[in-house]
Parts: C-alpha cells; sequence; structure tokens
C-alpha cells in the first residue's frame, strides 16, 4: 500500500522541483497552480505519514526503522515550509528553494522505498 | 565595524540565495534531529558515540539554520556553527576510515557525509560563504552611511 503511493510522491516531487526551476529561469513567481502541486504532494505525504506509521512493525532492522520513522515525520514539513518561505521571498531564489526542497522530498522518499521494498 | 542596533537589519541573511541555504540547513537538520532522537531512546547502546555524535550534529544544525534565517546577531553564532560543522566533519570522516571499530553505526558525519550525499561537507563551506558576504554587505553599507558625514573612504570602493 505504501510503494505506490510513494512512487507517486517521488514522481509528483521531481515535477514540483522541475517546474520551480523553470519558473526560476522564466524569473516568475509563485502562483497558484505551482501552490496546486505542492498542496497535493503535501497531502500524498500525509497519507503516507499515516499509512507508514501503520506498517512500520513489519521492519525489523532498528537502524532502518529509525531512519524510516524520521524521514517519514520529516517528508510533511518540508513542503509546508518550503511553501511559506516561496510566498514570502519575492524573487526568483524564492523558485530556488522550492526546487531544492522538492528535491529533498524526491530523495528522502525514494530511500523510504528502499527500506519499504526491503520488508514490504 | 560596531554592534550598533541599527546595522542589525542590513546584516539579516534571510533573502536572495541565502533563502536556499535555509531550505537546505533546515531538512538536514530535521533528518538528523528526528533520526538520532530514535537512535538515542530506543538503542542507544548499540554505539553510543555515534549516536551522541549523531545527535550534537543535529543540535549544531538546527543551531546554524536559525543564525542563517535570523541573521543580525546571529550571524556570529552562525560562524561559530558553521566551523563546528566543518571541523566535525572532517575530524569524524578522517575518523571513521581511520578506526571504523569506533563508529559501529553511521554518523551524519562518516566518511564525510556519504550518506547524505556529501551535503554535510559541502554546506558548512557555504554556511560560512554565505555569512562572510552577509558580514562584507553590511560594512559596506555602514561605510556608506557614515561616509557622508565623515568624507571617507569612497563607499562604492568598497561595493
Amino acid at each position: 500500500m505504501i510503494a505506490p503511493l510513494t512512487y507517486a510522491v517521488v514522481g509528483l516531487a521531481i515535477v514540483l522541483c522541475a517546474a520551480a526551476v523553470y519558473y526560476a529561469v522564466r524569473d516568475k513567481l509563485v502562483d497558484d497552480r505551482l501552490l496546486a502541486v505542492a498542496a497535493l504532494l503535501e497531502l500524498g505525504l500525509l497519507v503516507q505519514l499515516v499509512t507508514g506509521l501503520l506498517g512500520m512493525g513489519r521492519i525489523e532492522d532498528p537502524t532502518e526503522k529509525a531512519t524510516f520513522v524520521a524521514y517519514l515525520v520529516t517528508l510533511p514539513v518540508i513542503p509546508v515550509g518550503a511553501a511559506l518561505l516561496t510566498i514570502k521571498e519575492k524573487s526568483r531564489w524564492a523558485m530556488g528553494s522550492l526546487a531544492v526542497g522538492a528535491f529533498a522530498v524526491a530523495v528522502m522518499a525514494a530511500r523510504l522505498l528502499q527500506i519499504w521494498n526491503l520488508y514490504g | 565595524m560596531g554592534d550598533a542596533p541599527d546595522t542589525a537589519d542590513s546584516r539579516r541573511a534571510l533573502g536572495g540565495p541565502g533563502i536556499v541555504l535555509v531550505v537546505v540547513y533546515a531538512v538536514l537538520a530535521l533528518a538528523a534531529t528526528g533520526r538520532s532522537i530514535l537512535q538515542i531512546t530506543s538503542y542507544f547502546e548499540q554505539a553510543p558515540l555515534a549516536y551522541l555524535l549523531s545527535a550534537f550534529a543535529a543540535v549544531v544544525y538546527l543551531l546554524a539554520t536559525w543564525c542563517l534565517a535570523r541573521g543580525g546577531r546571529w550571524v556570529r553564532v552562525g560562524v561559530v556553527a558553521c566551523t563546528i560543522e566543518l571541523v566535525g566533519v572532517l575530524v569524524v570522516g578522517t575518523a571513521s576510515y581511520l578506526v571504523p571499530d569506533a563508529f559501529p553505526d553511521q554518523t551524519v558525519w562518516s566518511h564525510f557525509g556519504q550518506g547524505y550525499g556529501y551535503v554535510p561537507l559541502v554546506l558548512p563551506v557555504l554556511g560560512l560563504l554565505w555569512f562572510r558576504r552577509v558580514d562584507r554587505l553590511a560594512a559596506a553599507t555602514e561605510a556608506r552611511a557614515s561616509g557622508s558625514t565623515l568624507g571617507g573612504v569612497d563607499p562604492s570602493a568598497l561595493g
């Protein structure tokens, strides 16, 4: 149940990252369309948090479990923080921070997937 | 350059490229903190040194994130935090290759931050460069402000 969702999350994060880079290059400010993608990503991360916590009993290795839970909880914080900064900062660097945040989400979600696939 | 209250604003670090650094720092700080809380609460005895180091690193990353975001008087604290991070990643990175037995489990700084895509090695350098830039900009602004009344150095030479 978590694997397909996490694939979707990784894909969406990559889309958001690419879109933010595109906006930065074109020197466009954040708009509703971009925020909608970020909101969708956030929703996916929250669902992933709940399903991940419910299924984490299956992960036996304690170190992997710690990483799994830490990333699971950290992930939903990133789009919210990055989006707030993006709205506040009115320059192309704001798009840069959104791109970095989205990239971090993609990497961390991929790491979740790696751990999950070992035990799922 | 003194610490006049009005210079605090010119030293605000947030804005421009600094905002990207804040995000990267915040992500690393959050991930490292979350992981070390779990390590210490659930299986501390497995590798006490590694987990204590991870926790220490996490706190320093949180501090550096705060300093980057606030700027002002925090710039000086931030420089110290980034220096600790740089020394930490170099010392622990070297030690993890020389005495691997001392580190049964990974820390953020093991193998020069390999597990985190070498981000822990690059980040403090970027942080230090950024703080230096902020400091220089503030100094230039101060010089410009006092230059006209004192008839001192041409402020544009400092820009």
